[in-house]
């Protein structure tokens, strides 16, 4: 049998992937399937369902008034990936600019936010953003900067801010790899070739960055978009994203179909977003 | 079954996808022999060094070691021991554990694995190291250390691939002397793959010269060197004067014609030439000379060849220097004159010559 | 030596040149102080509010350790720091064996619908929690496999853990563990295992004796990974649980709900000391096994 065994590697990779396999078949394929399957399904009468084949459910989702909420969504992801980007361009730069030793450093101190419960994170704006009570407003007043609180709560703004917020290191890290990998001697050809500052930048540090810009993007975006505990938090239960409307089809409303129906448009989107923006930057990349 | 050799290899050949790596190899290793596989980059040696360790499988044909058909037999069921040319020790293991590491395999009792890494240590004299980790000694220990850990396993045949070649020039001379002693005193048979031509020469009983998964030659250093047996080899090997000629006639002489008519009798002429072809005649520049024009003899020997030509270069090299002469025909040879006549005048660029050598040392080998 | 003098303007300019790049280098460092400060000020304020002698969050009166003192006499806040633990050990365990085991094969073997296995162990990483929190929740309602518990002891804590969340934990830290372990198996140098086996070792000698143990730190990393992913998940904990199985992210969010106080504060302040001393942990276990990307575990 081992004889066999070496003499189809095919066997051996298949022996030692068995087990995780097929527990992914199971439990993750499968309810992938069903969701996509529960999508089609009628509304139970007592929750669950019926099997009832209907399109009812894409309907509704499309339906303006659902409708807003994803376009909602698709704005404040699209929102928080270019100011993340915007502030964290300048971060990476700064830490790749950093002499070496130091920059592990930096990493770390970038990368122990992220590492803390995002729950946790969110909460912490939630103290300092509150109407009346958070810290900003009350310091604000106090110091009598201001005479009415700000309104920095329950809204895109509070819900930007905390993304922002909870996504920044995983902007900054790709960007970071890709600068560290930069080969100075090109920004030195630039110069030699009377490039300005800013020309070198524009045309050799920014298109070579580019590969970690959009890993970074991707990693915001997609996550941005799906959020469900920002919003929950820091929508004041006013600011309502597909992710909550989702939860609220299983927790409250239970209409599963219609719950399922969303997420299945919801990961759609996500996919079609994803490659439109692959093949975006795939063509600025030939072109520099 | 033949068991007068260490190792046999029966027309194997050895392909990759479209790429034929080792195309229908045949060797016949001597025991205790020092073997040498040699050739540029990408002709098939390590290929074939692999095959007989067992990484690698044959397409087609045969490997024997000391008369016993591998098959597919795994590496570790073979007896032979690798050094691999980037050591590959093992980092988490204390050297001691590196070299004790195949008789823990085999199950040797523990006493005498202890005295044989000893031992080990003591030949490749390293005596004491056993406790320190890979990555704490010198690029030259860690090379014995592979050494070791191969030969202490007893082999019956030691396969090495291009160890010494990320050592610096003056180590990796002293490496060479010390390697082809050590394998003296143990007297088992090594297979040592390198491209360095000079190392080979220096190190090896025999070489078999590769080029794109072919053995053009396989002889004693001398041989190789003196009688290479096609281009490839004599330019390979050393430095070579190629002067394209015509062939004149191979028997009872073997006359071939300079480009400018003049004919020469040559000493040797590869397989497969016949009256009329297109050839190189392929001369060592040591083994020419130069004569100035007043000195050529009235009656010249058949035996020698008298060519005139031009000066056009000289490149002193300390032991001797490089004449680059320009024939009669455009053609170009470079002569080597050692440094040691007194009182004769040196010749200059622009000066008329006569290259002059003996038929014995003119080959004609295909182009 | 009789080069003529350059005219003023240049030097000037080179002045300027040079002002103009201090003058940018002043700024970046400036800008990297306040981003870091942007990325930290939010959780120190969170912290030092955790000792504030009062129920507000914002207003600060005094020092105490009396919040401290308050979660720790919460009883359900114990419960569900129990539960986390042992959710977390558990679904690392089996994540790391599972994910160690599709790094092996995917990373060392080729073979057809490679690429789709391959795919199929991203996707949890890329898809968005919420999405794969209800695909496990219609699962495991439709399945009958349901919320049933796994009563256990541990510790003196009687804990019922539903296997589904057991599962919906694994299911997500499986492919991260496999990264991890993936990029570790990418680096590592393969002719060691050659030599293993020109040394007479067979196939399970050279895992056991060379290939296990140089994967180690990466497997590790992995287990490190999955650990804390899982003591901070919340979303998938929250929909897979079913009825009262608390987690202590989910237990957080039920008390925001309900009101804020420094208690909050207070049980923050302690998952961010895990979550520090795991991943200071996890530094120390890449630095000693001598790996450049030290940081970039996780990633």
């Amino acid at each position: 049998m081992t004889e066999r065994l070496r003499r189809h590697p095919e066997l051996q990779a298949w022996l030692i992937l068995a087990i995780p396999v097929i527990f992914l078949l199971i439990f993750f394929m499968a309810p992938l399937v069903i969701v996509f399957v529960y999508s089609f399904l009628e509304r139970g009468k007592y929750g669950g369902v019926e099997w009832v084949f209907t399109l009812d459910n894409i309907r509704r989702v499309f339906d303006p008034l659902y409708f807003k909420t994803f376009v909602r969504s698709f704005y404040i992801a699209i929102v928080t990936t270019l100011v993340t980007l915007i502030l964290g361009y300048p971060l990476a730069y700064f830490i790749a600019k950093s002499p070496p030793s130091r920059r592990n450093a930096l990493v770390f101190a970038l990368m122990i936010p992220f590492w803390t419960n995002f729950l946790i994170r969110t909460y912490a704006w939630l103290t300092l953003l509150r109407t009346h009570t958070g810290l900003i407003n009350v310091t604000l007043m106090n110091w009598g900067i201001i005479d009415k609180p700000l309104p920095l709560y329950g809204n895109d703004f509070a819900i930007i801010l905390g993304l922002v917020y909870g996504w920044l290191p995983v902007m900054v890290l790709p960007i970071y790899a890709a600068l560290e990998r930069l080969d100075e001697s090109l920004l030195e050809a630039a110069r030699d070739l009377y490039a300005s500052s800013a020309k070198a930048f524009r045309r050799v540090t920014w298109p070579l960055s580019l590969p970690g810009v959009v890993a970074g993007s991707m990693l915001v975006f997609i996550p941005s978009l799906g959020a469900f505990v920002t919003p929950a938090i820091l929508g004041g239960g006013k600011s309502l994203m597909i992710g909550n409307i989702i939860s609220n089809q299983f927790l409250g409303a239970h209409d599963w179909p219609f719950g399922s129906a969303l997420s299945m448009v919801m990961m759609i989107a996500m996919l079609i977003a994803t490659l439109i923006y692959f093949r975006w930057t795939k063509k600025s990349e030939d072109v520099t | 079954m033949n068991d007068a050799y260490a190792v046999e290899l029966r027309d194997v050949v050895k392909q990759f996808g479209d790429v034929i790596a080792v195309n229908h190899v045949s060797l016949q290793i001597k025991d205790g022999e020092f073997f040498s596989l040699l050739g540029p980059s990408g002709c098939g040696k390590t290929t074939t060094l692999r095959m007989i360790a067992g990484f690698e499988m044959p397409t087609s044909g045969a490997i024997f070691i000391h008369g016993e058909q591998q098959g597919y037999r795994p590496p570790n069921k073979r007896p032979v021991n690798t050094v691999f040319q980037n050591y590959a020790l093992f980092p988490h293991m204390t050297v001691a554990e590196n070299i004790a590491f195949g008789m823990e395999m085999r199950q040797v009792p523990k006493d005498e694995i202890q005295r044989r890494v000893d031992e080990a240590l003591a030949m490749v004299r390293l005596a004491g190291m056993g406790n320190r980790k890979p990555k704490q000694l010198s690029g030259g220990q860690q090379q014995r250390i592979a050494l070791a850990r191969a030969l202490v396993n007893r082999p019956e045949v030691l396969l090495l691939d291009e160890p010494l070649g990320a050592l610096d020039l003056k180590l990796r001379k002293a490496m060479q002397i010390e390697l082809k002693a050590l394998q003296e005193e143990v007297g088992i048979t090594f297979i040592y793959v390198t491209h360095d031509q000079e190392e080979a020469l220096t190190m090896s009983d025999r070489i078999a010269v590769m080029n794109n998964g072919v053995v053009h030659q396989v002889g004693d250093p001398e041989s190789i060197y003196e009688h290479p047996a096609d281009r490839f080899v004599a330019d390979f090997i050393g430095e070579t004067n190629f002067i394209p000629v015509r062939v004149v006639s191979l028997s009872p002489e073997i006359v071939v014609a300079l480009g400018a008519g003049q004919q020469v009798v040559a000493g040797w002429a590869e397989e497969g030439l016949s009256v009329g072809d297109e050839a190189v005649l392929s001369i060592r520049p040591e083994k020419m000379d130069l004569l100035e024009p007043k000195d050529m003899p009235k009656s010249p020997s058949q035996q020698m060849a008298y060519v005139k030509g031009k000066v056009t270069h000289l490149v002193y090299v300390g032991a001797d220097t490089r004449h680059t002469v320009v024939l009669g025909d455009g053609s170009e040879v470079v002569v080597r004159l050692q440094n040691s006549y007194i009182g004769e005048e040196p010749w200059e660029i622009g000066e008329e010559t006569i290259v002059t050598w003996n038929a014995a040392h003119a080959r004609i080998l295909k182009e | 030596m009789s080069a003529p003098m350059p005219p003023p303007t240049t030097l000037e300019h080179a002045r300027w040149e040079r002002f103009k790049s201090k003058l940018g280098g002043w700024s970046l460092t400036t800008y990297g102080i306040l981003a870091f400060a942007f990325l930290y000020l939010p959780i120190v304020i969170l912290v030092i509010f955790s000792f504030n002698d009062s129920r507000s969050v914002s207003k600060w009166s005094g020092f105490t350790w009396a919040w401290y003192g308050k979660m720790f006499q919460d009883g359900q806040i114990m419960l569900s720091i129990w539960n986390s633990l042992f959710l977390a050990i558990v679904s690392t365990i089996i994540a790391t064996v599972l994910g160690t085991l599709a790094a092996l094969g995917l990373e060392r073997y080729r073979f057809r619908g490679k690429t789709a296995v391959d795919s199929m162990f991203y996707l949890p990483v890329i898809i968005p929690d919420i999405a794969m929190a209800i695909m496990l929740l219609i699962f495991f309602n439709m399945s009958g496999i349901g919320f049933t518990p796994w009563k256990v002891n541990f510790f003196g804590a009687r804990l019922a853990v539903p296997y589904s969340v057991i599962i919906g934990h694994v299911a997500f830290n499986t492919s991260f563990v496999a990264i991890v372990v993936r990029a570790r198996l990418a680096q590592m140098d393969r002719t060691l295992e050659e030599a293993a086996s020109d040394l007479y070792a067979n196939a399970w000698q050279t895992f056991r004796r060379v290939t296990l143990p140089m994967l180690m730190p990466g497997i590790i990393g992995g287990a490190l990974l999955a650990f804390t992913l899982s003591l901070d998940d919340f979303v998938i904990t929250f929909f897979t649980s079913g009825a009262g199985f608390n987690t202590l992210p989910v237990r957080v969010f039920g008390m925001i709900k309900k009101g804020v106080t420094p208690k909050i504060n207070a049980v923050s302040t302690l998952m961010l000391v895990v979550s520090l001393s795991l991943v200071v942990v996890s530094i120390l276990i890449s630095m000693r096994s001598g790996s450049e990307d030290s940081v970039t575990i996780g990633m």
